[in-house]
């Protein structure tokens, strides 16, 4: 085969690899490009991968619950809350209504925090290098609710099987809601700087549609969906946790490009804003955790429980044996099958489009990769 | 002192001395210029930038200096030599050239040559060759396309600014910068706001082409760190790096200062010719400055604990915000340095504008940053060029 | 009409410009210059684990249960205790807990039932050897002292 100089405009495969600015963690994306077009992609996952699921089997449903935390170690609360819905769902627990009602203020300040790490890296792969700070600030107060709360910021470790293990400290719902009111200006903010510019809309419109049958078919699931033009939340499809008592939009678009899941996910965080203010609204008094043993055996049996985490469905799919430690334990990540969906919104883009595109699908390799 | 007023060779000393003190000064500057570019980027993105290399991380250039002169000097095995060596030599020697012909005020300034603006554009002309010297001699696919697209951005950025420059030439009527700031001292206007406000055209499009020509945000995509094509210097560390970073600041500085000259009035001071204005501006606004920036340290080591030899770093520079003070309030000092004090102050407000952009736009895509320059960008330029000229012409003539 | 007239005067952008901008204030800074200034952290930090003594007669307040190691998810915690004969009951004589592997996860504290095993706030713990990371009895008790700096 003669020797083709990079010149000619055949092939050129491109290793975009593990350690990237823009790849969101350790992801290898191999790109064959023909010229600066984009002719296919694959992404060589695993750099991250720790046997979380191997782990379940050999740790008690209590001991598990920390484990969770780190696959989307950006939100935290929701693979908390995915995996104890799953565990009660199997133990047929009994949840009070103060835990649920908590376990909602917390969700979706976790919802708003990861939307707002999205926002910031997002930007900062196109090229605007000042929005990350002011979502960094903003996030910085959910993570100190969080921290007076239960402990920690990132690994929260909120929830336990049966309700919750703290109940709230004394000026939580202040907390919340004068974060609701400070946050919400921000919002605005960012859209100032954002949503108008001509810059970023060159950047972000048109690039990287996904139309729903397409979606469908990868089983593309979150804020993707829903910018592709269907309403389907399972906030509102399929309820958990007490979510059909609380009034909130599902934010849809049209055209399923990047720009699009931008507006998607900022209205996201303004309806998240207006869970939390209802939920605080009605709290009530009571006990924070059901009846649940002191060592959690389910019978056997096997139990789906997926939640709408903030970068789609999360579902947890536990099989038990019948002792304390589950027989196996599969996560259906939102991230690994969005992130499946790289390779068909690639396609004929440019090579300074990747970077957007994978940055618009809000991957996290923890979850990934698990 | 008689045998060196009357020599021959006299009329060469002060050029000379201004040279070198520039060639001397200007790494410094341009330390401090990327000290300004992290401050000021920190103050947009609500934190708080360097702050422990002496007082308000006022000596970090001194250690960013130090860090790269001490770097291990890699160069790629299969590099070409010479060609390694020489491309951020030429960067910086054209950069550092083009100081020759501003005018930093009416009495100090190193050559005043009469087709000045020429000399500058030819210039910057030549520095594109550095960049392509630089990615080629690195023997990297990535790298030579990085330094090619760099260039072609360069190059066809500098069709508007030519025909922005033009516009203002045709107003001052000479190519010389001295003529042209003196053009604009005649006609007791800055050229921005000539023409009835329609040289504002010309000077938007001579910005933007600017921030373009010099590779900064939002036009940085060759040099973009997020992106898979890696820029022309990618392979350079250590000193050469430092040489290729010396360059683009002084490429900015010199771009800011063009912009300054053409359109803002060089050295002159706000109003020019209005009389009644020049004790006010000319004493009072530079003593008002100084005084207000040396009570401004002052106050600084005071809200801080700070060693001891911060302290004395504050107070130094304090002392010396107090003596320039003093410096503009002699009558006979201050014609002479009147003329630096506006340029500098105009170019650094200029430069915090580019500072400005980069801290708020995001990146153009390579090919929609061409299609800006083409297809927006030129039209315009050209259309404010016959406009302003038609205008100009009417108003003149008549 | 008007949209025309914003693209051609660069509305978008100059909005930008302004937020930028205005952000520029001192008092909206954020940054906490550490470890100048250390973070107050809250209550309910899960930080460093203590291993409380009672006020006042210094006595450890660990009955040597057991109970903290048995939920520890990486099993990091070893008991060591000897049965005293003439209360009949069991006394601590060493504990060992390996911060290295912890995930401060809190279940060790959840289960302590007399809240002598306590993570207290406590952040720094960093060590200079492998071995360092490995905390004995008077270790836990003492807490970590981390350097103070004068600025």
């Amino acid at each position: 085969m003669p020797e083709a100089t990079f010149l000619d405009s055949n092939e050129l495969v491109l290793n975009m690899g593990p350690q990237h600015p823009s790849t969101h963690g350790v992801l290898r994306v191999i790109l064959k490009l023909d010229g600066e077009k984009v002719l296919g992609t694959e992404c060589v996952i695993g750099y991250l991968h720790r046997g979380v699921e191997k782990i379940a089997e050999n740790r008690t449903y209590t001991m598990f619950n920390p484990y969770v935390d780190r696959m989307d170690y950006v939100a935290a609360v929701s693979n908390g809350l995915g995996y104890c819905l799953a565990a009660e769902k199997l133990g047929a627990v009994e949840i009070p209504e103060r835990a649920q009602v908590v376990r909602v203020i917390l969700t979706e300040l976790n919802r708003i925090s990861s939307h707002l790490l999205w926002l910031g890296t997002h930007a900062l792969d196109i090229g605007a290098i000042t929005p990350v700070f002011y979502c960094f600030r903003e996030r910085e107060e959910v993570l100190k609710i969080f921290e007076k709360y239960c402990g920690a910021r990132l690994t929260t470790h909120a929830f336990r099987i049966g309700g919750l293990q703290y109940d709230t400290y004394d000026n939580f719902e202040q907390d919340c809601l004068k974060f609701c009111d400070w946050f919400l200006p921000k919002v605005d903010e960012y859209e100032e700087l954002l949503t108008t510019n001509r810059i970023w809309v060159a950047r972000t419109k048109g690039i990287g549609i996904l139309n729903i049958e397409d979606c469908k078919s990868y089983g593309v699931t979150g804020p993707v969906i829903r910018a592709a033009g269907l309403e389907w939340d399972l906030r509102k499809a399929q309820p958990y946790s007490g979510y059909e008592n609380y009034d909130f939009d599902i934010p849809t678009a049209q055209n399923g490009d990047t720009y699009d899941r931008y507006i998607v996910r900022m209205q996201e965080m303004r309806q998240s804003a207006r869970i939390i203010r209802q939920a605080v609204g009605k709290l009530p008094s009571g006990a924070i955790r059901g009846k649940v043993a002191k060592v959690f055996k389910p019978a056997i049996g096997e139990a789906y429980q997926s939640i709408e985490a903030p970068k789609g469905e999360l579902g947890y799919f536990i099989v038990s044996d019948g002792s304390t430690q589950p027989y196996r334990l599969r996560v259906r990540p939102p991230s690994f099958v969005n992130l499946c969906a790289l390779d068909r919104m690639c396609r004929g883009a440019l090579i300074a489009d990747v970077v957007a595109i994978i940055g618009t699908i809000d991957i996290v390799l923890g979850e990934v990769d698990r | 002192m008689d045998e060196i007023f009357n020599s021959p060779y006299y009329p060469y000393l002060p050029p000379l001395i201004a040279s070198v003190l520039i060639i001397l000064l200007f790494p410094l500057i341009a330390g401090y210029i990327v000290l300004l570019e992290r401050k000021v980027l920190a103050d947009l993105q609500v934190r708080l930038g360097p702050m422990r290399v002496g007082p308000y991380g006022f000596l970090q250039p001194l250690a960013d200096a130090v860090k790269l002169l001490l770097k291990e000097d890699i160069i790629p095995a299969a590099a070409d030599k010479w060609i390694f060596w020489g491309a951020p030599v030429l960067s910086t020697f054209t950069a550092l050239t083009a100081f020759a012909v501003l005018p930093l005020s009416d009495k100090f300034f190193v050559a005043d040559v009469n087709i000045g603006i020429l000399f500058i554009l030819a210039m910057s002309s030549i520095g594109i060759l550095g960049l392509i010297f630089g990615g080629w001699s690195s023997n990297s696919k990535y790298s030579l396309l990085g330094s090619l697209r760099s260039a072609a951005q360069m190059v066809s950025y500098e069709v508007p600014l030519g025909f922005a420059t033009v516009t203002a030439l045709m107003i001052a009527g000479t190519l010389s910068m001295q003529g042209i700031v003196h053009a604009q001292q005649e006609q007791g206007l800055w050229f921005a706001f000539g023409n009835y406000g329609l040289m504002l055209v010309p000077a938007v499009v001579f910005l933007i082409a600017g921030v373009a020509e010099t590779n900064r945000a939002p036009f940085d995509l060759p040099e973009a760190e997020s992106e898979l094509v890696a820029g022309f210097h990618t392979e350079y560390s250590g000193f050469r790096f430092a040489l290729y970073f010396l360059a683009e600041y002084a490429s900015i500085f010199v771009m800011c200062a063009l912009w300054v000259t053409l359109f803002w009035g060089g050295w002159l001071r706000p109003f020019p010719n209005v009389g009644f204005l020049e004790v006010p501006l000319n004493y009072g606004f530079p003593i008002l400055l100084f005084v207000v920036i040396g009570l401004g340290c002052l106050k600084g080591f005071r809200r801080r604990r700070m060693p001891i030899e911060q302290t004395v770093i504050i107070g130094a520079l304090a002392g010396a915000m107090f003596l320039v003070a003093a410096l503009f309030a002699i009558p006979a000092a201050n014609p002479y340095v009147i003329g630096l004090f506006w340029f500098l102050l105009k170019v650094f407000l200029l430069v915090y504008v580019f500072i400005w952009f980069r801290g708020t736009f995001p990146r153009f895509r390579y090919d929609q940053l061409m299609e800006v320059g083409w297809t927006y960008l030129i039209p315009i330029s050209i259309g404010a060029l016959i406009v302003n000229g038609i205008v100009f012409l009417w108003t003149s003539g008549s | 009409m008007r949209e025309l007239l914003r693209s051609v005067f660069l509305v978008d952008l100059l909005k930008g410009l302004w937020v930028t901008f205005r952000n520029q204030k001192p008092s909206l800074i954020y940054t906490e210059e550490y470890p100048k200034d250390r973070p107050a952290v809250a209550e309910r930090f899960r930080g460093a684990p203590r291993l409380n003594v009672h006020p006042d007669s210094n006595e450890t307040l660990c009955i040597a249960c057991n109970l903290c190691a048995l939920a520890c998810p990486e099993q990091l915690i070893v008991v060591t205790s000897e049965r005293n004969e003439e209360t009949r009951r069991k006394e601590l004589t060493n504990f060992t807990y390996d911060t290295s592997r912890c995930m401060f996860c809190g279940l060790c504290e959840d289960a302590c039932p007399v809240d002598a095993l306590e993570l207290t706030q406590d952040f720094e713990l960093a060590y200079y050897t492998r071995e360092g990371a490995i905390w004995d009895r008077q270790m836990l008790e003492e807490g970590p002292l981390p350097t103070e700096y004068n600025y």
